[in-house]
């Protein structure tokens, strides 16, 4: 016998069904990935900018902008890093906001029910305030 | 003297650890596969094939939300297994769906009018969904450390180094964090999160690394894996609740410990008017979702013809439940009426129900039914005492002969016996009168009795 394998329709289709399945959430796991090294980084920046606030030894200091090192006035690497700070939050509320209708998408293609309720925007704090007890 | 009664006590506390089953525990569906056809036996559902698969297609409509508002009546004679069908009913709508049982004499109180228990029950089985979200900062403590000035006022400043699988990072506390890290007795290996917006501290447990640390500790000591992923996380949880609970919280200045203590009064029409108008309010700025539940009422024949008009009234408006009720009689009166109408219900109610009607079990459901209930209740069971118990059953009524069975327990453990047979079914079938044999018993000797009707024997005597 030679290893020569005729795929049928019925094959083929589910072939092509769990190529999208498998499509849909590798995207999900790069997504939360993204969103751990994001968060790192997020969190390296802001022990960066606090230790320059706490740091009073100097007016200039040592920032390490990708390969290269600069010695720049502290106020402007604060200004840098708090750029930077901001820019990483919007990108993390991006690629969350992102993530939700790609779960719902790998739930609809897994023929598993919508999860309910998080499509809602949530209750402001006073709101919650009110029917807090009943949480 | 004393010792006895401390005996007895401790003996009346024994009966009431023993975890009590309910007449229906052990229904957990309808037993439908995806087709809605009824299995045979599934689920702890058997026989009733044409009412389960009618309960179904109800139940879909249910989950698609499709019609709120609307009645359905379950008909059928004693022990035909009407209430298996709503409970099943309830358990296959999941625990989000709100599901409210009563039974059709509870709604008379000398506490409320009537028309006040049928609403609180209308807005019970209404749920309203809302999200709830929160950034939080989520990790494993590795390192708390906490400068204090050496005056010894002054703000103390300090670190806490917090990681996940993924990452680590210091944070620079303030006074504020410094003293509910304190009040929460947070030390290292502990796994908290922290509430960004409030900076509330919750702790979640110890973390599994740090399980070998001591060799004593406390009960209440709780192990966790150490957090996955980033740090600080969105955290959304959907919660459900019922109108009824919003308008507790919101009448009266009672305020929210009334929802416990059960008694909540009767609620003021302001009240629920406001809330109707804040809850659509959430709906139109897309914060909240209403789910339509399920109110089940059994034994509706002993409503009375104002409660129907009530019902007829709060159904068609556009905040309300499917309405489950469930009757046992036939053409009988209608109650608070000389005039009568099938199953106690006025036509004009009558006419905007589904019917759904249940039919008496045969003989092999029966005893499919028993031996269901025996698994239920851990009795153990010969295949003749089975027989025998099916056929009391057959002979006087299915719920009697489910009572055997604990009953026929008891005995066969009283004689140490490990399975009940034949004669521990003789022994209790003589001990406890079905409700036939009471009757004829009362027959026979009715003239013994106190304020017997039977008067003309009364003169002679």
């Amino acid at each position: 016998m030679t290893g020569v394998t005729v795929l049928t329709e019925g094959t083929n289709q589910l072939l092509d069904y769990i190529i999208q399945i498998e499509g849909v959430a590798e995207e999900i796991l790069a997504d939360r990935r993204e969103i751990i090294d994001l968060d790192r980084q997020r969190n390296k920046t802001r022990e960066a900018i606090r230790a320059l606030q706490k740091d009073k030894s100097a007016d200039k200091t040592w920032l390490c902008a990708g390969k290269m090192f600069l010695k720049i006035e502290k106020t402007k690497a604060i200004n840098m890093l708090s750029k930077d700070f901001d820019e990483l939050e919007k990108e993390i509320n991006n690629v969350r906001s992102a993530l939700k209708p790609k779960v719902s998408k790998l739930r609809d293609l897994e023929k598993k029910e919508d999860l309910k309720g998080f499509n809602l925007s949530p209750l402001s704090a006073t709101e919650l305030k009110s029917v807090e007890s009943l949480l | 003297m004393a010792a006895p009664t401390v005996e007895k006590v401790q003996e009346i506390r024994e009966v009431t650890r023993i975890e009590r089953i309910g007449a229906h525990s052990h229904i957990r569906g309808l037993g439908l596969d995806d087709a809605l056809e009824a299995r045979q036996v599934s689920q702890g559902m058997v026989g009733q094939v044409k009412a389960r698969k009618a309960a179904g297609v109800i139940l879909e409509i249910i989950k698609e939300g499709k019609i709120a508002g609307r009645g359905i009546l379950i008909a059928g004679q004693p022990g035909t297994g009407k209430t298996a069908i709503a409970m099943g009913m309830a358990q296959a709508l999941g625990t989000d769906t709100p599901f409210t049982s009563i039974a059709g004499s509870e709604i008379f109180s000398l506490e409320m009018s009537k028309t006040e228990a049928l609403t609180q029950s209308f807005r019970k089985s209404i749920g309203v969904r809302i999200k709830e979200e929160t950034e939080i900062i989520e990790g494993e403590i590795v390192e708390v450390q906490i400068d204090r000035p050496a005056t010894g006022t002054g703000a103390k400043v300090g670190k806490l180094t917090l990681k996940t699988t993924e990452m680590e990072t210091i944070y620079q506390l303030g006074q504020k964090m410094i003293e509910s890290l304190t009040k929460e007795k947070a030390q290292a290996g502990d796994i908290v999160t922290i509430d960004k917006a409030t900076g509330k501290i919750t702790k979640l447990g110890r973390s599994f690394t740090r399980a070998r640390d001591y060799d004593a500790m406390g009960a209440q000591t709780k192990f966790v894996q150490c957090p996955e992923g980033e740090l600080q996380k969105r955290k959304e949880v959907v919660h459900t609740v019922t109108l009824h609970e919003i308008d507790v919280i919101n009448s009266r200045t009672q305020g929210f410990l009334a929802l416990f203590s059960g008694d909540t009064g009767e609620i003021k029409s302001e009240v629920r008017e406001q809330i109707n108008s804040k809850v659509a309010e959430w709906r139109e700025e897309g914060k909240a979702e209403i789910v339509p539940g399920v109110l089940f009422i059994d034994e509706v024949h002993m409503l009375d013809i104002e409660c129907f008009s009530f019902l007829n009234r709060a159904l068609e408006s556009d905040m309300a439940p499917i309405l489950i009720m469930a009757t046992n009689r036939g053409i009988t009166r209608i109650r608070g009426t000389h005039y009568t109408s099938p199953h106690g219900i006025p036509i004009d109610l009558l006419d905007r129900l589904v019917i759904i009607s249940t039919s008496p079990y045969e003989e092999k459901e029966i005893k499919q039914i028993l031996k269901i209930r025996c698994e239920e209740e851990d009795v153990e069971m010969s295949d003749d005492a089975l027989t025998v118990l099916t056929r009391i059953g057959m002979e006087t009524s299915l719920r009697y002969s489910i009572q055997l069975i604990t009953a026929a327990n008891l005995v066969c453990r009283k004689r140490k016996g490990t399975e009940v047979d034949v004669d521990d079914i003789k022994r209790v079938y003589t001990l406890f009168l079905d409700e036939s044999r009471s009757t004829q018993f009362l027959k026979e000797y009715q003239q013994e009795f106190m304020f017997n009707e039977n008067t003309d024997e009364m003169e002679t005597s």
